[in-house]
């Protein structure tokens, strides 16, 4: 068990965090370089790069997004964002870890923040997780990783929790942790591939929305191409 | 199956794995990265490093067979041969910035002349070439532009004096780098110690260098599966054969004028390794491309070439680490050192790649099916997903690979505090002897003597001056011997505190106290509240004391132990810190011992007298069993 738990929270953990960090940028350069590309190929490359920039900050700082339905999802959604960024970055055990591995350290979260932060973004996700299945409009959205990604995230909150603030054996504090870690671990190798990329790529999102409309010459050609042969 | 895809893919797997090595090396250092020591300084590290300058020889062998000697037949080589020269010079310069010690005064040779060292000359040559190199090759990229024609005409029309200029350098530096080694003869074992390396560097580099071509050839051809010009690789096979005879001549002739011929043949290690690389950088390739029959056989030339591009690589590497003398005990590669100098052979490969796919270096410029400029999107024709644009799909596959094998590189690469540092992780191993202590913890060529019994004697006869009043109080309030002034005798029932029982490493910290084994079920199967106040982040200061569940040990020094405090110094330091602080204060006291502070007083070099021979000694301190269980404290189960 310990061995396991060494092995989760080193070798691995620093493969997981370099796919992640790694993968992050390369998904960001390669979407960033496709989108240059576009651009330079585009027939018409007139950008309304003001009304871009807007939409953009608008998706970033989701203020007015609180007014808009589904009101509640939305409350729900951005609070569990919260909780899910600044709970493991200022957790003070992890940046414990830090200093004790590569001796780097930053200010940490207090205990009473730490416990509710998490209870909250826990709560949310359960919320988040219960309007994606019953909720008809948003469930009419939702694809399997959807959900996937709602339990997977809940595993090291919920771990995290019990082993912070439950009395356990040492046995079972021990399990708990490496479930904690691994799913840690898992959720890093993942980030880069799936959905979770928006982290990096959501500033970008509404240029390369933009960008998609700006076709280069001759595209018709290509896609009645494309479509036949997909006939 | 596309060769040139998985090759590349192949390649960008090595450049990761090496680029996360790069990163130890900046970070940790060197220490962490090679295995290398003062005995061997350089090793397979740089030996492996010198042999690309060797086999970018092509370069001014080629443009001196073309341009001087007017061999139109070598024509199509002449680009490929340049670029090869001039990437290889790159990365040479590239993997110096991993090997020196102070990367950023790389350019201090421009300016702090040292005339009399054959590096400074080495240095300048390689920065003069590559200058020459770039001038040399400059024209091919700027003929796929008109804007820079003006320019390109210039460099044509100095074309002549350009390429003398570096057969000359080239010349004057393959053959310096076997000058560096004659100030070694002393360091270099007899049999590869000559007074003529450089003419053997010379020459054996002429010769890699036109294998390397011919290799180049073979496997370009393989890969853009075009039929092979057997003709013109049998052409430089012919050629490096006059060459490689000459080579054989010059090492054996060495050999026999100075009279080594006994230490040939004696069946060391190093004889066996002087063998084999002669049989691999001459002999064996010699044998294959005399016959020119065999000259002209496609497989033959293969293999031919690759054994004599081995046998000029591994002379280089004997020469700059195997073969220095009594250290092929002591150094052998590590891993990061090998794959972060493929790795940089790799980077190299693929901007070779890029630019012959890119320029008009090769004669027909070769055309990857996949990179063509403009193809309609791909479809999958049961699912109808969009699998991508081809031009794509190629980047995010190299860029996948670079990904998952930087982090490989990362998870490989030890993440130990230690590393941080820089430091080694050696395990201490126990004094030896009985009267007088062998002390040598990590079993090396240095060890300090310890006369325990004269300190006994020394502590009883009363004229100690370096017990402070609180420690004799000590003393005598345990009612212990003297042995306490120097032993912890801290845990229960202990007569005596071997050192490195519990300074179990040589030179990083140690943690005494084992959080984890504590916190373990199959260790001391303590919950975290039994030990940390509940409610309360966990540090070490929420949490009790040792002695709250040991009270039977004792920690004579610091009566506030806690666990913050649990990191014991390393073995070095505690030796350091236990002999030095007494033997600075006895030197005021006693006058006819000056040099009692001085580090020759302690340590001394080689093996210790009355023991048994070789570094392996085992002869150790009898050891105690010493250790008693604290009894049950109540409360706790």
């Amino acid at each position: 068990m310990e061995s396991l738990l060494s092995f989760a929270r080193g070798p691995l953990f620093r493969l997981c965090l370099m796919v992640m960090l790694l993968g992050l940028a390369r998904i960001l350069f390669l979407d960033l370089w496709e989108a240059y590309r576009a651009y330079r190929r585009a027939g018409d490359r007139k950008m309304p790069w003001r009304l871009i920039a807007r939409r953009s900050f608008e998706w970033i700082v989701p203020v007015k997004r609180l007014s808009r339905d589904p009101q509640l999802y939305s409350i729900a959604s951005i609070l569990f964002h919260v909780g899910l960024i600044v709970v493991p970055i200022f957790l003070f055990a992890h940046i414990d870890l830090w200093k004790s591995g590569i001796g780097i350290s930053w200010p940490a979260l207090s205990f009473r923040w730490a416990l509710w932060l998490t209870i909250s973004t826990i709560f949310f996700a359960a919320v988040l997780l219960i309007e994606r299945l019953f909720v008809k409009s948003i469930h009419s959205l939702s694809r399997g990783q959807d959900y996937f990604w709602l339990v997977l995230l809940l595993f090291p909150f919920v771990t995290g929790f019990v082993c912070a603030n439950v009395k356990i054996s040492a046995g079972l504090y021990e399990f708990l942790m490496i479930v904690h870690v691994l799913s840690g671990d898992l959720i890093f190798l993942l980030i880069p591939f799936t959905k979770i990329a928006h982290c990096v790529l959501a500033p970008f999102s509404q240029v390369i929305d933009a960008l998609a409309w700006k076709f280069p010459p001759a595209t018709d050609q290509d896609i009645l191409e494309t479509l036949n042969r997909n006939h | 199956m596309n060769r040139v895809h998985n090759t590349k893919i192949v390649l960008w797997l090595i450049t990761g794995l090496a680029a996360a090595i790069a990163l130890n090396r900046f970070v940790f250092g060197l220490g962490a990265t090679t295995n290398l020591n003062d005995e061997v300084p350089w090793g397979f590290w740089i030996g492996f490093k010198l042999s690309w300058v060797a086999l970018s020889a092509g370069g001014f062998v080629i443009g001196a067979i073309f341009y001087m000697m007017k061999r139109e037949k070598f024509h199509s080589l002449v680009r490929i041969a340049i670029l090869t020269a001039f990437l290889g010079y790159s990365s040479f310069i590239v993997s110096l910035i991993f090997d020196l010690g102070l990367p950023w005064n790389i350019w201090h040779m421009i300016i702090y002349w040292n005339p009399h060292s054959p590096l400074f000359e080495v240095g300048w040559c390689v920065m003069l070439y590559t200058t020459v190199l770039v001038l040399e090759f400059l024209p091919v990229p700027l003929e796929s532009t008109g804007r820079y024609a003006a320019v390109r005409t210039f460099l044509l029309k100095f074309r002549f004096p350009i390429v003398l200029l570096g057969i000359m350098l080239s010349t004057l530096h393959q053959s310096s780098l076997g000058t560096l080694f004659l100030i070694m003869p002393r360091r270099l074992f007899p049999l590869f110690y000559s007074h003529i390396i450089p003419i053997e560097f010379f020459v054996s580099a002429i010769a890699g260098g036109l294998l390397m071509l011919a290799f180049e050839t073979l496997a370009l051809h393989w890969m853009y599966r075009r039929k092979v010009e057997t003709d013109l690789v049998r052409l430089l096979c012919s050629v490096s054969v006059w060459i490689l005879g000459l080579y054989f001549l010059v090492k054996i002739g060495d050999v026999l004028i100075e009279g080594k011929l006994g230490l040939l043949f004696d069946g060391s290690w190093m004889s066996y390794l002087y063998i084999g690389e002669l049989l691999l950088s001459t002999v064996i390739p010699f044998v294959m491309f005399v016959v020119p029959k065999w000259c002209a056989n496609r497989k033959v030339q293969w293999i031919g070439t690759s054994i004599g591009i081995i046998g000029v690589v591994l002379n280089r590497i004997d020469i700059g680490g195997f073969a220095m003398r009594d250290a092929t005990l002591w150094y052998t590669p590590s891993w990061m050192e090998v794959v972060l100098s493929i790795g940089i052979l790799s980077t190299a490969a693929l901007i070779f790649l890029f630019l012959i796919e890119t320029f008009h270096v090769w004669d027909i410029q070769p055309r990857d099916p996949e990179e063509l400029a403009h193809t309609p999107p791909l479809f999958d024709r049961v699912s109808g997903a969009w699998v991508g644009n081809p031009k794509t799909s190629a980047l995010t596959r190299h860029t996948l690979a670079f990904v998952i094998s930087f982090a490989i590189g990362m998870a490989l690469i030890s993440g130990r505090k230690l590393h941080a540092e820089g430091i080694e992780n050696v395990t201490v191993r126990p004094a030896s002897g009985i009267d007088t202590l062998c002390v040598n913890g990590n079993r090396d060529r240095q060890f300090v003597e310890f006369p325990h019994q004269s300190h006994i004697a020394w502590m009883r006869s009363g004229k100690i001056s370096s017990i402070t009043i609180d420690s004799i109080r000590y003393v005598l309030a345990t009612g212990a011997d003297s042995c306490v002034v120097c032993h912890h005798l801290n845990l229960p029932g202990e007569k005596l505190s071997n050192c490195w029982e519990c300074h179990t490493s040589m030179y990083s910290e140690v943690d005494f106290f084992r959080h984890d084994w504590h916190a373990s079920s199959s260790g001391a199967n303590l919950k975290c509240d039994d030990c940390h106040t509940p409610g309360e982040t966990r540090t070490a200061r929420t949490a009790k004391k040792c002695t709250a569940c040991h009270p039977s040990y004792t920690f004579a020094d610091t009566a506030g132990y806690g666990a913050d405090a649990y990191y014991i110094p390393s073995y070095v330091d505690a030796m350091h810190k236990l002999c030095v602080s007494c033997h600075t204060i006895e030197l005021r006291a006693i006058k006819d011992k000056p040099n009692l502070a001085l580090c020759s007083t302690c340590h001394r070099t080689g093996t210790p007298p009355g023991l048994r021979a070789g570094m392996k000694w085992d002869v150790s301190l009898p050891r105690f069993d010493n250790v008693v269980l604290p009894a049950p404290v109540p409360g706790i189960k």
